[in-house]
């Protein structure tokens, strides 16, 4: 590894959801995804963010998918059943052989809460934030996560919000909600 | 119930709190007091060990922490020794596994024991520990831990029913009272009347710090006993009647509605089923305040009133001395902390003294038969139900 361990993740990046995901009808075989040696900068036991790359998880086509914008989860086509979070294997018929979907950008607040005390190692600096759990539209999910865009105390159950992917910082990414405009 | 007839035939909770001691030290230290507590306990009686400890990795450095407590507490288990781990719950658990050890003719005398130490130089390792109880990989990038998780519980609760901040002072009020009867609870000779607790701080809105069970370093110890070994430790056994366990999720994303606790109903039927026992039969009940929500959401799974109406159940101390069903006279989760590992095993210890009448008066059910215990455990994904009879022969 070239990089220098980071006990603080740098300040994230915003990365802008491609304009029309294509939709994806049969689940394909991962396509010229770069090797990427292991991403974690932190020591992996004290470091929230998961392991990312193809040689970590079988999972990675998730993140690969969220780092150009998109989030997505499997979908048990033979039991029409979207899963969250993603998985390798459909937890009613055990099949493995899932498709990727993607999800609605947008939902509503169905409850949220705000951290003003008490943060793991790592988020003490962004004590307050906010999270919630998201009913996504059109879709029987509902995600946890954080949400930004307004203190915790502007936020109302029903309010609007977008998934947001951004980068961690080490060249992974992951997801979190923001009050939509 | 099949099977071997098991009682809990004593037991014992040490001081908890913030304690100057190390992990092992309160091992050792509850070993020391169970032998004191438990007269006539030998060292070769007991032929197994269960260690109820959620997280010892994260709060000690420690694995493999059976035979460390098994040396701490002079004991040289020779059946069966194991850690049992299920967060929250995991001092229940102990108590379960001994007790099916018990019943199937493994074991005839057993230990299980809960031990926790939270409290460290820096909170936010401790904090990360309790993180690590959720979807880690998930709902930990996000910040989920206990308090948000169950202020939006109460978020919700409020939202679909009504429910107030006052109504959840009023448990905090009842659990901090109780403990102040508690030498061994974490706010013993501490006052917080309702008025204080509504003007401490926000942690996760709407919840405040006394609606938050502690961080808290602690153990606590019972002896289980197989019917032929019962009478040569007590006179008050509290036989095992009933046990009931329900995992119901475990990503946030699939918890459903958050105010109905469908693991807690499922546990709470099978565990009086066993019993053959209505909620009606029981006379005391140690349930998982680990916020005050929680205690007024356990009202309603209970069955002790509708849905939606545990916050007036609450307010109008049905859960109280002379109410509908004492709840928590030990102080539960928020008056006497919640050493993870070690509450399970303490909620055992009050339930075998009230059944001794070996508890002060101002706590104590009068003559109670029926017990019920409950431990939710993480994101109240998977609850624990046992069901004990005091007095009676096996």
């Amino acid at each position: 590894m070239s990089e220098r361990p980071r006990r603080r993740r740098p300040q994230s990046r915003l990365i802008p959801p491609s304009p029309s995901p294509p939709p994806e009808a049969a689940p394909e075989p991962p396509k010229n995804i770069p090797e990427r040696k292991p991403t974690n900068s932190r020591p992996f036991l004290l470091d929230f963010f998961p392991l990312e790359s193809e040689k970590e998880t079988r999972l990675s086509r998730f993140y690969d998918r969220l780092r150009t914008g998109r989030l997505s989860t499997t979908r048990c086509p033979k039991d029409d059943l979207l899963h969250w979070p993603p998985r390798t294997a459909c937890p009613r018929c055990h099949t493995e052989e899932l498709e990727w979907v993607d999800l609605p950008e947008q939902g509503r607040l169905y409850a949220f809460s705000a951290v003003l005390a008490g943060a793991p190692l790592g988020m003490e600096s962004e004590v307050p934030f906010s999270v919630g759990l998201v009913d996504l539209d059109g879709v029987p999910l509902r995600l946890f996560g954080r949400i930004e865009g307004k203190p915790w105390t502007e936020l109302t159950i029903g309010l609007t919000v977008r998934v947001e992917p951004f980068e961690v910082g080490d060249g992974r990414v992951f997801y979190r909600f923001r009050v939509a405009d | 119930m099949s099977g071997r007839a098991v009682a809990v035939v004593g037991g014992v909770t040490p001081r908890w709190g913030v304690r100057s001691a190390t992990w092992s030290e309160l091992a050792q230290e509850v070993g020391a007091a169970l032998f004191r507590a438990v007269p006539g306990l030998r060292s070769e009686d007991v032929d197994s060990l269960f260690v109820g400890a959620a997280e010892p990795e994260r709060f000690a450095f420690q694995s493999h922490v059976a035979p460390l407590v098994a040396e701490q507490m002079g004991l040289r288990p020779h059946r069966i020794v194991q850690r049992t781990e299920l967060a929250c719950a995991s001092g229940q658990s102990a108590i379960r596994s001994a007790y099916a050890a018990i019943a199937a003719g493994l074991s005839d005398v057993a230990v299980a024991v809960g031990v926790e130490k939270m409290n460290l130089p820096s909170m936010a390792e401790a904090n990360t520990a309790m993180a690590c109880v959720m979807d880690r990989p998930w709902d930990g990038p996000a910040g989920a831990t206990a308090p948000p998780f169950f202020a939006m519980v109460a978020q919700r609760h409020m939202l679909e029913y009504g429910t107030t901040e006052e109504q959840l002072a009023a448990v905090s009020e009842k659990n901090h009272r109780f403990a102040n009867t508690n030498p061994s609870a974490q706010f013993y000779e501490k006052s917080f009347p309702r008025d204080k607790l509504l003007r401490l701080p926000l942690i996760a809105p709407p919840l405040r710090l006394g609606d938050c069970a502690s961080m808290t370093d602690g153990a606590a110890a019972v002896v289980l006993a197989g019917e032929e070994h019962v009478r040569r430790f007590t006179d008050t056994p509290a036989w095992v009647r009933g046990s009931g366990q329900y995992s119901d999720f475990h990503n946030l994303a699939n918890a459903g509605s958050l105010t109905d606790w469908v693991g807690l109903k499922q546990a709470v039927r099978q565990a009086l089923g066993q019993a053959k026992i209505s909620i009606g039969d029981v006379d005391v009940a140690e349930v998982h305040d680990c916020f005050t929500i929680s205690e007024i959401i356990e009202y309603e799974s209970l069955g002790l009133c509708p849905a939606g109406e545990g916050g007036r159940f609450a307010a109008d101390g049905r859960g109280d001395v002379g109410g509908d069903l004492l709840v928590n006279p030990r102080g539960g989760l928020l008056g006497c902390g919640h050493p993870l590992g070690a509450t399970g095993i303490g909620q055992a210890v009050e339930v075998y003294q009230q059944f001794a009448g070996r508890v002060p008066p101002a706590r104590q059910s009068p003559d109670p038969e029926w017990a019920l215990v409950h431990n939710l455990s993480g994101s109240a994904n998977v609850h624990s139900v046992m069901v004990y009879q005091g007095g009676g022969a096996a």
